[in-house]
């Protein structure tokens, strides 16, 4: 019997219509996103370069699983349906009288719909192999076809996800005999899923989250996410330890599920519903025998005029209003959405662990997530809207009265925008709690509002006018749904096939984002020009939805399309050829100024223009250039308008030992004049790459000066266009932007592979520090060393303009304030311009004036600025070199413009989100106080970066960023004590390990590194600490200092890694030779780890602790490659009689830190770096205290791949 | 009051010709449509009821023509089709009333005032908080009543509305479209020939898409009385009477002779009685000269 029900299932589903279109969807996604990734689309788009290998056996697994788990959307049509189809029919009235057990019945239901998702699987599978054997893909990206990773997930992910997924689902819908109740199922699994994988961000929750993670995905997680490109280029996926639990784990609440259907399930049952109220049950006998009633009804009025019509479209949509809100299906999303909107509200916009204050713009980006609610509620409903009377075959009765298509499409329409206000509204009730129960009453109802109601609102809108049109189409309201998600996720994606405009793409164009100090900005202009221009197509789809709105009984498309016909009358033309007319039109207009009045170059062509550029003029890098030693500007910044004009003279001297005859120019794509003291011709003017050549007719001989003034102001700003950098409030602008520069400005193609693609040689990204050549300019900066500075900045009368100097004169002149500032000491060529309506708090350090322009209403922070300016600045002034400057500033601008921060010279851009609205924790739970950090970080960079600066080769930015980051760790171990650095240490540790496994290029060794942020913020402050530890923090800052002495403002050429890291080796013992090879020289990780700490009280009262221990080290080439070291013999192992492989390390002569911890909060009972030399250690060590907790290397000074398995509490024997 | 119905054709994608060059006069009072399962008087009286269009023809109700404006037709039909479902978790009040509002009964107190007579007509008082998916067949089709009453119609389709309602259930039911159809046009489909006896002024038998009789039943039994002949025979040999006579019908007797029924201008043979000619004689007649053909 069981075979007899499932080939008669297996047969239904080979007669859907619907089967076959599921099967082409996912396998066209399938082609494509293989494709896609191995370079299908190289040709009309850019290039995918890259050291990943796309099909490897880490990447293909999770492709496989990623795209299989999309076919949960499937799975309530498919898998839940089955029993329930009995009943819909009711052919459960007669199959139930057949002679089958009921396990028969429902295993052979429950696996025919398994059986038919295995199809669609498979046919994922032979998609993904397709599209990456596609002709005009990259072979460079793939490796050899191998079943073995198609297996593993198969086997490990996807085989026992449907079997869990598929008996919940089964079940749901079985019981509920309500499909849209397995959906919903699938969509809160769903998200509940993306809730564990942002939860597992966090590196305290990851093993739970690695348990609890349905689809395994986090547990996957726990293992590979420190996997290097190499590993994740060449490794099988793990398929051990938690792993294996979680599978089993959730193998066995399905296997519990179906075990529950069984008993549950009986071959009479009922649908299963939820009531509150009390079943009375009550016998009903009939009393209606024959009998002639007077039928006398009341004369009514019916009546058909517009007022009624449209009270009866309000009627109506609040009927249908009710349904949606009384459905399970819209609850349960209501339900988790909140209660996941709230979650997200505590961990989104925390950055080092450290919340920000709850603004009413971070509740409403919050609500993010909610937008895929709304959006799959609105594809739902308005396919089981228009559904509904036919599902319930009601559809007779209203199609046969007189209320017109209009109305009964409308009401629908109507019921699903009140439907997305809710939700909408839901978002601002969920942010106004938050705020309240962080007692935050500065709610901006008007910008909930705004933002909700009026930019939020269209979006859906034009989704939910499409949605009708395909849920008219298709009969089947879940294969309407599954094809809406598939538009909803499918267009944005369509850019990487080469389709790149927004108007080509429905409901696309540019977004809005609001910062407190911007509002808005101007690009709420393009918003809405956009909405109005997909509301037009929109609306053309909803009159199209009303001709072929299916009323009656139809069949047949030729039927369809002559009732249409017929239909395609009243208004209707009208308005059909008004809003198609609108949409072209506008659509036209944007494609006019975007493609003819501008031109707009593809991602292709940009590609194409980069090799160019390179082509032409790489060969004037080496020409000689007068260098820039003098800067005197005027700029104007005009923020209600939008614009800048200025004006300047560079002064600049022939420092080489050349005569030049020819200036390179560099300049922007605005309007700009140029004129030099010396006679000259321009030779070469490149409209497109803004390059410009003038031959001096006299040559400037060596030590010859030139001056060049200039005036460049901006394209000016037009309809859709932004050509400015100048916005209403909070402008920071900077001299790359707006100013000329000299010489071939570099910004070549990085990926080797595809620079041979055009025919480049191989790129050597930045010369090694070891080229003597290569030290002429610094890395910010190519054609100047030091330079004088002196700025005129005006800007409308309510803002304040800051450029780096000191305030020589201040004045107002025909409504503009001015400002002069000018510099008293040699800074970099590298300066910015700031505008907005300030506030200022001021403060002052010894005589060093602190001043912080703020936004009003941000002064949550200043006082922790203000702490980590004076700190930084007492730290660096004390222990490298006087602080150059006797004023420091910091200039908040809008998050729209980016979080981070930047020093100029005594002058440091400060982002709003990156520490004026910080909400900081000070209790030792707290994260970062990073209001605090980052100034102190900033203000170091006023010594490691504005008085040593790296010459522009490999490792630069260790003398910058590593060392500025590296202050920042001392101050905070100075404010919060060495013993609660861990937590800081772990932080970086945990970042640097997880960034760098998303490494396209290669990654050096901290001295040689090509400027990555992972390695020169978390490497180096975590290198720079422990050296600090290892040589005594006393003498690392008197070689630092020394260093400084040697090489602050010093003329090319200028220092590199080397020669610091070289100061650093005489001041260090032979005995730690070794840190400065694992340290700087190579990438080397530990793996230490305590196995075992036991204590024992003894008879004098003391403790005695023994512990177990081992100690590894491997090192990593440039892909994340392991080896243990250079040659055979530097290398050891270790194996005991349990372990099945050795465990290798690199020769081991190593000082690490054991540490023992007492009870009273933590408190060190014992810390001494003992000298390790093999693998597996033990240590014996008496105290007088309690201890409680053991460790090696406890506070993550080393770079270790498992940071927690450091310490062990103590078992006391 | 009349409904005029002009060669109104139509063939499904599967080719059945449900309609077939179709022509028809109704006016006031009760029509029975008469014909097997399948004959196409469900697709007919669709057709009349606006929710499905015909390859071809003509519908006039009145002044109304209304392939061209259903809407007005609308306004003033009541129609209750074979079968029908309801939404969920609603009551029969709700539903009446939410009936009441689409068919344009926009004023409040008179809603609620119709809506509670009806309820009271159709006995439904009682149940009216009720689920009405929960009814039983016979509340159903009174529930179907109700709602087809809500806007006072002038044209009453009603497709197969006795099928499966208990007697007491189905002459309840008749007597209420009785009542309301004496002043206007209704239509009423039935495989049941019983019913359009007990009702109907004026009838059609409908047969392949086709209407092969429009008569007035009282006329249709006058047209054939003292032709139609009846006689007991054994059950070994009713194959040979059929083969001999027009065997209009047959049916077991208790005693296990079959009683059959002959239609014949004279008296067909030995044994033969004449008999009172019956409606189901007209139907079978009709439909066997349409089988010879």
């Amino acid at each position: 019997m069981f075979l007899n029900i499932f080939k008669n299932e297996i047969s239904y589903w080979l007669d859907r219509p619907a089967f076959y279109v599921y099967s082409l969807i996912f396998l066209f996604i399938a082609v494509m996103t293989s494709g896609s990734a191995a370079g299908l689309f190289d040709s009309v788009t850019v290039t995918v370069g890259s050291s990943r290998i796309v099909n490897s056996p880490f990447a293909l697994s999770g492709l496989f699983a990623g795209l299989s788990t999309l076919v949960v959307f499937l799975y309530p049509s498919i898998i839940g349906v089955s029993v329930y189809r009995d009943f819909k029919s009711e052919m459960h009235t007669i199959l139930y009288s057949y002679p089958f057990t009921k396990l028969e019945y429902l295993l052979a239901k429950f696996f025919s719909g398994i059986f038919i998702v295995h199809i669609i699987v498979l046919l994922i599978a032979l998609g993904i192999g397709l599209g990456f054997n596609l002709p005009g893909t990259n072979p460079d990206l793939l490796t050899e076809f191998d079943i073995k990773p198609y297996f593993d997930a198969y086997i490990i992910y996807i085989l026992p996800n449907m079997l869990f997924t598929g008996a919940i689902v089964f079940g749901i819908v079985t019981f509920t005999r309500n499909i849209s109740a397995g959906f919903i199922f699938v969509i809160i699994i769903l998200i509940l899923q993306g809730f564990l994988v942002s939860f597992g961000q966090e590196q305290e929750n990851r093993l739970v989250a690695a348990l609890l993670d349905p689809f395994g995905d986090m547990a996957l997680d726990y293992y590979t996410r420190y996997w290097t490109v190499a590993e994740q280029n060449e490794l099988y996926i793990p398929i051990k330890g938690v792993f294996i639990y979680n599978r089993l784990i959730w193998l066995s609440v399905g296997l519990a599920i179906f075990i529950s259907i069984y008993r549950l399930f009986t071959f009479s049952q009922n649908a299963f519903t939820f009531s509150f109220r009390k079943k009375d049950s009550v016998r009903f006998t009939k009393s209606n025998f024959g009998g002639i009633t007077k039928i006398n009804l009341p004369k009514i009025q019916l009546s058909f005029s517009n007022k009624t019509k449209f009270n009866l479209l309000w009627r109506l949509s609040n009927i249908d209003f009710v349904y949606i809100i009384k459905s399970w299906p819209f609850i349960s999303i209501v339900i988790v959405g909140l209660l996941l909107n709230l979650v997200g509200l505590f961990e989104l916009g925390n950055i080092f662990g450290t919340a920000t204050l709850p603004r009413t713009w971070r509740m409403l980006e919050a609500g993010a997530p909610f937008t895929l609610a709304i959006n799959i509620c609105t594809f739902l409903y308005a396919g089981l809207l228009i559904h509904r009377s036919r599902i319930s075959n009601i559809n007779q009765l209203i199609d046969t009265t007189p209320t017109p298509n209009w109305i009964l499409l409308g009401s629908k329409f109507l019921a699903i925008v009140k439907m997305q206000l809710v939700l909408l509204s839901l978002i601002m009730i969920t942010g106004i709690i938050f705020q309240i129960y962080k007692g935050y009453y500065d709610f901006q109802i008007g910008l909930y509002f705004y933002e909700l109601i009026v930019l939020n609102l269209i979006y859906y809108v034009i989704w939910a006018l499409l949605s009708f049109f395909v849920q008219t189409l298709i009969p089947n309201p879940y294969l309407g749904l599954f094809v809406m998600i598939v538009l909803l996720i499918g267009i944005p994606l369509t850019s990487v096939a080469g389709i790149e405009q927004s108007i080509f793409k429905y409901n696309q164009g540019p977004g809005f984002s609001y910062s407190d100090m911007n509002g808005y900005g101007a690009g709420l202009e393009n918003y809405f020009v956009y909405k109005i221009y997909w509301l037009s197509l929109g609306i053309v789809f909803y009159i199209l939805t009303i001709l072929f709105y299916n009323r009656g009984i139809s069949t047949g498309i030729k039927e369809k399309f002559k009732i249409a016909k017929s239909r395609f009358n009243g208004k209707n033309p009208f308005f059909l050829s008004l809003f198609t007319l609108l949409f072209i039109s506008i659509g036209g207009y944007i494609y006019y100024v975007n493609n003819i009045i501008n031109v707009r170059k593809s991602a292709k062509e940009r590609e194409i223009e980069t090799v160019e550029w390179e082509k032409k003029y790489k060969k004037f890098e080496s020409y000689s250039q007068p260098r820039i030693v003098s800067v005197n500007v005027n700029v104007d910044l005009f923020p209600k308008s939008r614009n800048v004009s200025a004006s300047g003279k560079y002064v600049m001297v022939n420092k080489t030992k050349d005569v030049i005859d020819s200036i390179f120019l560099n300049h922007n794509r605005g309007i700009s004049t140029f004129e030099f003291s010396k006679e000259n011709s321009l030779v070469l003017e490149d409209t497109i790459y803004h390059f410009d050549i003038y031959k001096l007719k006299e040559p400037l001989i060596p030590g010859d000066s030139l001056n060049l003034n200039f005036t460049v102001k901006n394209q000016p700003n037009t309809f859709l266009r932004n050509n400015s950098p100048v916005i209403y409030n909070g402008t920071f602008v900077n001299n790359f932007t707006l100013f000329p520069s000299l010489g071939y400005s570099g910004g070549e193609l990085r990926d080797d592979k595809t620079r041979e693609k055009y025919g480049l040689p191989p790129n050597k990204l930045k010369p090694h520090p070891s080229d003597s050549t290569a030290l002429g300019n610094t890395y910010i900066s190519n054609d100047s060393d030091w330079i004088d500075f002196e700025a005129v900045v005006s800007t409308s009368k309510d803002q304040i303009a800051i450029a780096p100097g000191y305030l020589q004169k201040e004045w107002i002149e025909e409504d503009r304030r001015y400002f002069h500032y000018k510099m008293d000491s040699k800074i970099l060529n590298f300066y910015a311009f700031n505008s907005a309506d300030y506030q200022v708090a001021r403060d002052k350090w010894n005589d060093v004036n602190l001043e912080i322009y703020h936004h009003k209403g941000h002064e949550y922070n200043l006082d922790r600025m203000m702490k980590g300016m004076k700190a930084a600045l007492e730290y660096c002034s004390e222990n490298f070199s006087p602080y150059q400057h006797k004023q420091a500033r910091i200039i908040e601008f809008p998050r729209t413009s980016g979080t981070f921060a930047q020093s100029f010279p005594n002058t440091i851009p400060f982002s709003e989100t990156f520490g004026f609205i910080a909400d900081v924790d000070d209790s030792d739970e707290g994260g970062n106080d990073f209001a605090f950090v980052v100034t102190a970080h900033e203000i170091a960079h006023q010594w490691w970066a504005h008085q040593v600066i790296g010459a522009d080769v490999l490792g630069a930015t260790m003398l910058s960023e590593s060392l500025s980051e590296y202050v920042a760790l001392k101050v905070i171990e100075q404010v919060n004590g060495k013993n609660k650095m861990r937590k800081f240490l772990k932080r970086s540790l945990d970042t640097y390990l997880t960034q760098r496994t998303f490494e396209t290029k290669r990654e050096n060794a901290l001295m040689y590194n090509d400027g990555q942020g992972y390695i020169h913020y978390q490497k180096g402050s975590l290198i720079f600490y422990a050296l600090s530890d290892y040589i005594g923090e006393k003498v690392l800052n008197q070689t630092l200092s020394k260093y400084v002495d040697k090489v602050a403002f010093q003329s090319p050429p200028y220092t590199t890694s080397i020669e610091l890291v070289d100061d650093l080796r005489e001041v260090i013992p032979d005995s730690l030779n070794y840190v400065i090879k694992d340290m700087f020289e190579t990438i080397t990780l530990y793996e230490n780890r305590v196995l075992k700490a036991e204590s024992k009280e003894l008879e004098s009262g003391k403790y005695q602790v023994d512990m177990e221990f081992r100690v590894s080290k491997y090192r990593n080439d440039e892909k994340g490659k392991m080896f243990y070291g250079d040659e055979e013999r530097d290398s050891i192992f270790y194996k005991s009689d349990d372990m099945i492989k050795p465990e290798y390390s690199v020769y081991l002569e190593d000082y690490i830190d054991v540490g023992i911890f007492g009870d009273e909060d933590n408190n060190e009972l014992y810390l001494k770096k003992h000298k390790i030399t093999s693998i597996n250690n033990k240590l014996s060590i008496i105290l007088d205290e309690k201890p409680v907790e053991v460790g090696i290397d406890p506070y993550n000074k080393l770079i270790d791949t498992n940071s927690d398995d450091n310490r062990k509490k103590v078992e006391s024997l | 009051m009349e409904l005029v119905i002009k060669n109104l054709t139509k063939t499904y994608s599967n080719k059945v010709k449900a309609l077939d060059n179709v022509s028809l006069k109704i006016g006031v009072g009760m029509f029975g449509l008469l014909g097997p399962n399948g004959a196409g008087k469900s697709t007919l009286m669709r057709t009349i009821a606006t929710i499905q269009s015909p390859d071809a023809g003509e519908i006039h109700f009145n002044d109304i023509n209304v392939l061209d404006d259903q809407l007005s037709l609308r306004k003033i039909l009541g129609y209750l089709p074979q079968s029908f479902g309801v939404y969920p978790k609603m009551s029969a009040e709700q539903l009446l009333n939410y009936f009441a509002v689409l068919k344009g009964v926009s004023d409040k107190k008179e809603r609620k005032e119709l809506v509670n007579q009806l309820l009271e007509i159709t006995n439904l008082q009682d149940v009216k908080k009720k689920n009405v998916d929960g009814y039983s067949g016979g509340m159903k089709q009174r529930f179907g009543i109700a709602q087809l009453l809500l806007n006072d119609p002038k044209l009453i389709i009603v497709d197969e509305p006795t099928a499966g309602l208990d007697p007491a259930e189905r002459q309840r039911f008749l007597n209420v479209i009785r009542e309301v159809g004496t002043n206007c046009a209704v239509i009423f489909s039935t495989h049941i020939v019983e019913d359009v006896k007990e009702l109907c002024n004026d009838m059609a038998i409908m047969n392949g898409g086709k209407i092969l009789k429009h008569i007035k039943p009282a006329k249709a039994t006058k047209e054939i009385s003292g032709k139609i002949w009846t006689k007991s025979v054994k059950r070994d040999s009713l194959e040979k009477a059929e083969q001999e006579h027009n065997v209009l019908s047959s049916n077991y007797n208790v005693d296990n002779t079959i009683n059959i029924r002959v239609y014949s201008d004279k008296k067909p043979g030995v044994g033969f009685k004449k008999t009172e000619p019956q409606l189901d004689d007209v139907y079978f007649i009709a439909l066997k000269e349409d089988q010879k053909k």
